[in-house]
């Protein structure tokens, strides 16, 4: 095989404001031969889809190559001009985006889109080029590509339009695919068929794909050789199967160790995590297990849901009559004390809208039943009442960018609403603040920062501490780490662990990945178009399903092979 | 478990810059590079602190009719007055020194249309924050209203409130509010809708905090900056609006002389050759809503996110 795209000593510096420079690539070099499939993994920052974007010349404006460059059939594209770099872009390269919704223009058809590809970059004109495009859409598996061609993009699903991305970019039959992240977007079901027509599509042609992604499954399915990155340098790169499974250095092996497996559960990630303090820690605890509210009797469920359904409706309009839509309809579960359930479903399934209801957030269809601690909580009344209701039952959120006050510093965040009510005084908030800060692995100094200041994972950390400054009993997860790296997973993971087993937490789990549901989780419920297909333990249902669905999820994710079990 | 403290995340902390850059750092960064905008912030630091320092500044106090000599009347500029100064920008009929009039009638304008600006993006704002907030008729009221004020041009809305209420500084400023809020309202609106949506907000209502306070704490602090933006040019627009009144007659009383009145004594006389008294008055008016429209379009554009890349 020949050697394709050959990087060599690539450096990529951006020029900072305060003088600094900051190398998004440091002294990379890989080599890709036709028809290879190529993983490029690492957590976000590595700097994957600089390599990417290096190698098409889209680097931004500011962006500098110090050393070293790209490579293309033995063509330095890196130092091409503009022009130059337009006739390789389609023609020899072909880019899919990370987001098939964003990719692709929403004003205009997919058939203009298709066939403006054709035109640019072959010789195929009018009734041929729209031939060549139904064509191309019948390679990416497109249903019905004839009538496809009249749609707009906002008419498909991201799995079709992923597709369509994948027909523009193989029309020129380039001799490379760079895919960014081309799956993250999609469900794990959809993804899986993408994959799979992406792979065949490669194949057929030789077409060599540079896979950029931070999902070991995927590339333990996919690629023949991995490339290990973290902060711009080269960890690790070797063939796929020898790294994922043997990797030699630290970094890649504590990220093989982040990623939760579906078949075995572990006690804790085998992740560094940070814990704060003791002293500062144990106040927190101690703070935290002086909650007045008692976590209901053994055996009797904390939190009762019976016939819970909600359909949202769009109002009459000049043009349109009202159209319903329900999201969630009859969906009846229990929880017990101290214990984590956890519901699993793909996008749209309604488990994030079952949370709203129960947090009292949107208001179910009449006729449900939520009795939380023995009370009917829509018979809560008095302020008293709904307030110790509110304290005993909290939320974390899935967006750690959207769920702090940007205005507020991390310990405002914390304590203002305890202050509000006038639990707390000014001295004692900060006092709190800082404990809780220590108690999810935060330093107390950084409680003055602004949230802008931290990381994902620091925010959410700081959105544990919110939740928890309430002393509740029982917290709504609700996705916590789905906008997160996966090493970075893992310390959560393993931090609401500890933080559960110390007091006595009980948690309601809302994921769509199977595996963390089962590191997490006692008993699972998954959900189907605002349908509970399938209930009962982890160890059951993740294992060996009853329904076809569950059976198909499971089938779907990415195979990892693990190492065996030590 | 370790009983050290173990930096969260190491790589990303590494990375990332510890500090945000200061009010004054970004607030220079908006200027630097923009010889116009930072013309305009020159002028209208020289045109406030004239107006603050007019007392000490001007030669003669224009309010005291006690010191003003009818001899001195309509005098071109450069010419020596009866008490033995020189008249830097000449007189007018009835002997007052147009550079101290000046002076003084900037006083008032800026008074006025920095008074009626703040005081009616307080009201805006509060106004769109509240149908923001509360869905239904509250919302309905408020946006129909301001649909209603915004379908009036502004300066015909000014000219019937002044015509309600009789002329005076204080109702110049009631008929300036009117005229203010209802752009804000639907501004901040629209920001704090956005707003809504985010999880912090729902963290707040599932802490049990009421509106009131979710509105202060919450969605106030992240709503506001776009306001902050257009708030110059409010300025300008208002200065503009009081002149047009004044000069129209129906502003500030005679008494108490904005750059608009100024203009207005001396439309009788300029095409008598007595050009000094319009003129200048004229020509610090134009300065001054100039220097701030120019400083408002650098904010403006410096705050827009999809120009700030070709800067």
């Amino acid at each position: 095989m020949s050697e394709l795209i050959k990087v060599e000593n690539l450096t990529i510096a951006y020029p900072m404001a305060d003088g600094e420079v900051f190398r998004a690539i440091d002294n990379f070099s890989m080599t890709v031969s036709r028809g290879q499939i190529v993983g490029v993994v690492g957590e976000s920052g590595a700097g994957k889809s600089t390599i990417g974007k290096a190698t098409l010349g889209l680097l931004d404006e500011n962006a500098v190559i110090d050393t070293g460059g790209v490579h293309l059939d033995n063509i330095m594209v890196s130092h091409l001009e503009e022009h130059a770099q337009v006739e390789i872009r389609g023609n020899k390269v072909g880019y899919i985006y990370q987001n098939p919704m964003t990719a692709l223009n929403p004003v205009l058809t997919i058939g203009e889109q298709i066939i403006e590809a054709i035109e640019a970059n072959t010789n195929k004109r009018g009734a041929a080029a729209r031939d060549y495009a139904i064509a191309l859409l019948q390679q990416a598996e497109v249903p019905l590509p004839e009538e496809r061609l009249e749609k707009y993009p906002h008419q498909m699903s991201g799995g079709l339009c992923q597709r369509i991305v994948f027909a523009i970019a193989i029309c020129a039959k380039p001799d490379l695919i760079i895919a960014d992240e081309p799956t993250t977007a999609l469900d794990v079901t959809v993804q899986k068929a993408v994959l799979d027509t992406l792979v065949r599509l490669t194949r057929q042609e030789n077409i060599a794909i540079i896979l950029i992604t931070h999902d070991m499954g995927v590339v333990s399915e996919m690629c023949d050789y991995v490339y290990v990155l973290r902060h711009g340098k080269l960890v690790e790169s070797g063939p796929a199967e020898q790294v994922l499974q043997h990797p030699k250095q630290d970094y890649s092996r504590e990220l093989m160790a982040a990623i939760p497996r579906i078949d075995h559960k572990v006690e804790r990630f085998a992740v560094p995590g940070g814990l704060g303090q003791v002293a500062d820690r144990e106040r927190a605890i101690a703070y935290l297990m002086g909650r007045q509210t008692e976590a209901g009797e053994e055996g009797q469920p904390l939190l009762r849901v019976r016939n819970l359904s909600k359909t949202f409706e769009t109002k009459v309009t000049a043009l349109k009559a009202a159209t319903s839509f329900k999201a969630v309809s009859d969906v009846s579960f229990d929880v017990f004390p101290s214990e984590t359930m956890g519901i699993v479903g793909e996008s749209g399934s309604g488990k994030s809208t079952v949370g709203r209801l129960i947090l009292g957030l949107h208001t179910p269809d009449p006729g449900y039943e939520i009795v939380y601690r023995g009370r009917e909580i829509s018979e809560l009344k008095t302020r008293e009442e709904k307030l110790a209701h509110r304290k005993s039952f909290q939320c974390i959120f899935q967006d750690p960018y959207s769920s702090l006050n940007p205005r507020m510093s991390a310990g405002e965040n914390i304590t203002y609403p305890l202050k509000a009510h006038g639990m707390l005084g000014k001295e004692e908030a900060r006092e709190l603040a800082g404990d809780l800060m220590e108690l999810v692995g935060l330093p107390r100094a950084s409680a003055r920062k602004m949230p802008h200041a931290f990381s994902g994972g620091e925010r959410q950390r700081i959105g544990i501490a919110r939740a928890l400054s309430f002393r509740p009993d029982f917290i709504f997860c609700d996705e916590p780490t789905s906008a997160l790296d996966v090493t970075v997973q893992a310390e959560l993971l393993n931090l609401m662990k500890d933080l559960q087993d110390q007091l006595g937490l009980t948690l309601l789990f809302v994921s769509h990945d199977l595996a963390v549901v089962r590191q997490m989780c006692d008993r699972v419920m998954v959900m189907k178009s605002g349908e509970v297909v399938e209930s009962g333990p982890c160890d059951k249902v993740l294992v060996d399903p009853h329904e076809a669905y569950t059976q198909g999820l499971l089938a779907a994710m990415p195979r990892f092979e693990f190492a065996p079990v030590a | 478990m370790s009983a050290e403290t173990t930096p969260v995340d190491a790589g990303t902390l590494a990375q990332r810059k510890s500090k945000e850059p200061s009010f004054a750092e970004k607030f220079r960064k908006a200027f630097r590079g923009y010889p116009s905008a930072q013309i305009g912030l020159i002028g209208i630091i020289i045109f406030v602190l004239l107006a603050i320092f007019a007392p000490l500044i001007a030669p003669q106090d224009p309010y005291d009719q006690m010191r003003l000599d009818i001899l001195d009347g309509l005098l071109p500029p450069g010419s020596k007055l009866g008490d033995g100064t020189v008249s830097l920008l000449g007189t007018d009929a009835l002997g007052r020194d147009i550079f101290s009039a000046v002076l003084y009638g900037l006083r008032i304008s800026l008074v006025v249309a920095l008074v009626a600006v703040i005081v009616g993006s307080i009201i805006g704002v509060f106004m769109g924050l509240l149908a923001a907030m509360k869905a239904g008729w509250v919302e309905t009221l408020i946006m129909r209203t301001v649909d209603l004020k915004m379908s009036f041009p502004g300066i015909l809305l000014a000219l019937m409130v002044l015509a309600i209420f009789g002329t005076g500084v204080d109702k110049v400023i009631f008929a300036l509010i009117i005229g203010a809020w209802a752009s804000e309202t639907r501004l901040v609106r629209a920001v704090a809708m956005s707003e809504l949506k985010k999880e912090y907000i729902d963290s707040a209502k599932l802490a049990g905090l009421s509106d009131m306070r979710i509105m202060w704490r919450y969605l106030f602090p992240n709503s506001i900056s776009p306001v902050l933006v257009v708030l110059p040019m409010s300025i300008s627009g208002a200065i503009g609006t009081e002149a047009t009144l004044s000069f129209l007659g129906v502003g500030v009383p005679i008494t108490e002389p904005s750059l608009g009145l100024l203009i207005a004594n001396g439309n009788d006389y300029i095409l008598s050759g007595k050009w000094w008294i319009s003129i200048f008055p004229g020509l610090v008016l134009v300065g001054l809503v100039l220097c701030i429209n120019v400083v408002a379009d650098r904010l403006r554009d410096h705050a827009n996110p999809y120009l700030r890349g070709k800067d």
